[in-house]
């Protein structure tokens, strides 16, 4: 997916500016985040399962390559096929040349945001092959030309009404005002492509890597769908969604789905190990299992970006993002939005393009205290912050300004010596005079000017406050 | 990429050098248990099962109902029987299809069916017969059937949960693409929670027995991608019973 993270200042402006969108994310707080929040409340020891979880997690990553060469193995037992691919080109290419070779004209959907990073449904068009988005909210932004607004909801960001319009001048269907009719019309639409589909696609929320089983959370039935009607399987992932054992997806499917919605579970999870067996009534006759790096392997090899790996992908970050729930997914002008986001978009895609993402957080924490893995969000923040002031480890992609820099240093001498602080203030109070209007500065002048667009400072009294202290 | 080429990069990102042997199994993980462990911690599972088999069944009873199943308590199967004909009576469905789960033959279906005009087919595969061909006839059935009946391998309480595994007689789409879907659940099938379905299904593994697929169906396929609105039937049933023998 072509990245638009070095927008995010002109995207934001634009949703904040837009009504219907600002409209439709209020309901993100009643809708997802009230629902996460009684849902961990109503599980027993939540706390105690989120560190288990987490656990599980930083075990598996520090032990990834270990775990890898287990799911090539077992997936292979399985009867199935491990593609790893170092980027989205290489991802894109093994599907598309299956495809090609099995004559595949219609491919089915289910969600897989990491088909999205790739960019997958382009690259098989451009092969003549039609790709088929079958979750409610993916295949209404396919049919508006959109990008995912929200992880779990993709286009949330649409109201009815808008959905209607779309259905109207794409399929042809006449105006719909219920929400149920609307749903009924994509059920028909997508009932026949199910049908007639040569090959299904998902993503996959889960790898187990002893027994070489995905699994796939959804609640719709576009998962089981995807991944039983069509003749061929592929499910494609990040290669971080590894858990070592069966037995750990109690845990992680707890976690995962009661922070996503606040269900206790969703409506269907399916795990799948391999193709069908000679035994069985139905389902594919081969299956595919692709990982995907894309980047990963950067997170991975810096010890304080490592724990974004440990990402569900639950959405609660978001929902609890009051930064998010203003500017909304778009905004974010990548695959990942909101405070995950903010992480994993630009060190993808390029840290110095993203640079204004990791200031996209007033570091509240809300993120953190919603992650169900309590990955520590505004810690990489600032860390990233401090790698673009300071280059230290990304020297490539340091990217403060001159000025900015030296104003900062300056402002270290002031505050760290007594002396520096009388210098600095007695300056500062002389030439406050030429921008401080009844004790207040309203407009300072470059290379100070974007403190003041939006805000007003008070003016510095007249006499600082350590001549009038009298011990 | 070469599967080698990329797992030695991403050794070399955790810092280890790539020509070092792999890390030695993780003993802080349930891989570490033996066979032998796994082995008795199912047997205590089927301990409690049996012990407090009447318990499960009332705990599922409730959160069943409020994953969305419309539940149904039976005493016993010719009960069963007869709820069952009395949804198919009341959807004037005119096509059944049921799969081969063993709790179904105690319901003599046919019988119970018999009378109403509806067409009921097992989706059974016949060995004896070309496969493709019985394939594609089930296939076209599915499609056009309005109901589909299963039993259930597991069933668990904590989340109101039918769990389907892969086996002979068992189709994945009989339970996904009628419109409704029975499934009958039998005292002692009721597991406590996730925690127990997964350690059985560890054991299975290790006995050579895990199956191409497990679905875990906790009510009717649903959505909230418009405007947070939940909707139901989507993709799969919009409507899930639940039928509970014993």
């Amino acid at each position: 997916m072509q990245s638009r993270i070095k927008q995010f200042p002109q995207l934001s402006s634009e949703a904040l500016a837009n009504d219907q969108i600002q409209k439709n994310l209020l309901g993100l707080y009643d809708g997802f985040h009230k629902a996460r929040i009684s849902a961990s409340e109503a599980t027993p020891n939540w706390d105690e399962l989120s560190d288990r979880g987490r656990a599980i997690k930083e075990h598996t990553i520090e032990n990834l390559d270990y775990y890898l060469e287990m799911v090539e193995r077992t997936v292979t037992a399985a009867g199935g096929k491990v593609f790893f691919a170092k980027d989205a080109a290489e991802a894109n290419k093994y599907v598309v040349d299956i495809a090609k070779v099995r004559g595949v004209k219609l491919v089915i959907k289910g969600k897989s945001m990491v088909s999205e990073e790739m960019g997958l449904n382009h690259e098989l068009e451009k092969a003549g092959i039609e790709p088929v988005e079958t979750d409610l909210g993916e295949y209404i932004i396919q049919l508006a030309d959109e990008t995912p607004f929200h992880i779990i909801a993709p286009a949330i960001h649409k109201s009815k009404e808008e959905v209607s319009d779309l259905f109207q001048e794409k399929l042809g269907t006449p105006r719909m005002t219920e929400i149920t009719d609307l749903a009924m019309e994509a059920r028909r639409q997508l009932r026949s492509k199910f049908i007639n589909a040569d090959m299904g696609i998902t993503g996959a929320n889960f790898i187990v890597a002893e027994t070489g089983t995905v699994a796939l959370v959804t609640n719709e039935g576009n998962g089981r769908m995807s991944s039983s009607m069509p003749k061929l399987h592929i499910a494609i992932t990040g290669m971080e969604k590894v858990v070592p054992s069966i037995e750990d997806l109690g845990i992680m499917l707890r976690l995962l789905i009661r922070s996503a919605t606040g269900q206790r579970i969703s409506s269907y999870v399916t795990t799948i190990t391999g193709p069908r067996k000679d035994d069985d009534e139905d389902g594919p006759e081969e299956f595919h299992l692709v990982l995907v790096d894309n980047g990963r392997s950067k997170l991975l090899a810096d010890p304080a970006m490592r724990e974004s790996l440990y990402c569900l992908r639950c959405g609660a970050c978001l929902n609890a993002c009051p930064v998010y729930r203003k500017v909304g997914g778009h905004a974010y002008g990548w695959v990942y939005p909101g405070p995950i986001g903010a992480i994993v978009s630009p060190m993808l895609t390029g840290l110095s393009d993203g640079k204004d993402l990791p200031y996209a957080s007033s570091l509240c924490g809300a993120c953190k205290e919603a992650c169900p893995v309590k990955i520590n969000i505004p810690r990489m923040l600032l860390y990233m912050r401090h790698q673009l002031a300071e280059g230290d480890n990304y020297p490539e992609h340091k990217s403060a300004p001159f000025g900015e820099a030296m104003t900062f240093k300056l402002w270290r001498f002031a505050l760290s010596s007594s002396m520096g602080l009388r210098v600095f203030g007695g300056m500062a109070r002389i030439l406050q005079k030429l921008v401080a209007k009844d004790g207040r500065i309203t407009k300072l002048p470059p290379p100070l000017s974007n403190w003041s667009k939006l805000r007003t400072f008070p003016a510095l009294a007249s006499k600082p406050f350590r001549s009038r202290w009298k011990g | 990429m070469d599967s080698k080429e990329f797992i030695a990069n991403v050794r070399r990102s955790l810092g280890r050098e790539v020509g070092a042997p792999p890390p030695a199994p993780p003993d802080d993980t349930y891989l570490a248990l033996s066979n032998q462990q796994v082995e008795s911690k199912a047997q205590a599972i089927s301990r409690d099962l049996e012990a407090n088999a009447d318990e499960y069944m009332a705990l599922l009873e409730k959160s069943a109902e409020g994953a969305g199943w419309r539940v149904a308590r039976c005493k016993t199967a010719s009960e069963a029987a007869n709820h069952i004909l009395s949804i198919v009576r009341d959807m004037e469905a005119t096509s059944v299809l049921f799969s081969g789960h063993s709790a179904l033959d105690d319901l003599h279906l046919d019988a119970a069916l018999s009378g109403t005009g509806v067409q009921l087919e097992a989706m059974v595969l016949d060995d004896d017969s070309d496969k493709k061909a019985q394939r594609d006839d089930f296939r076209l059935k599915v499609i056009n059937a309005d109901i589909g009946i299963t039993g259930v391998d597991y069933a668990v309480a904590e989340t109101g949960t039918a769990v389907l595994l892969a086996q002979k007689g068992v189709s994945r789409v009989v339970s996904l693409l009628p419109p409704v879907h029975i499934a009958v659940v039998e005292k002692g099938q009721v597991l406590p929670s996730l925690d127990e379905l997964f350690t059985l299904r560890r054991k299975e593994f290790l006995n050579d027995n895990l199956g191409s697929y497990m679905n875990l169906i906790s009510g009717p396929s649903r959505s909230a991608d418009i405007e947070y609105q939940i909707v139901t039937g989507v993709h799969g049933p919009g409507e899930v019973h639940m039928v509970l023998i014993g």
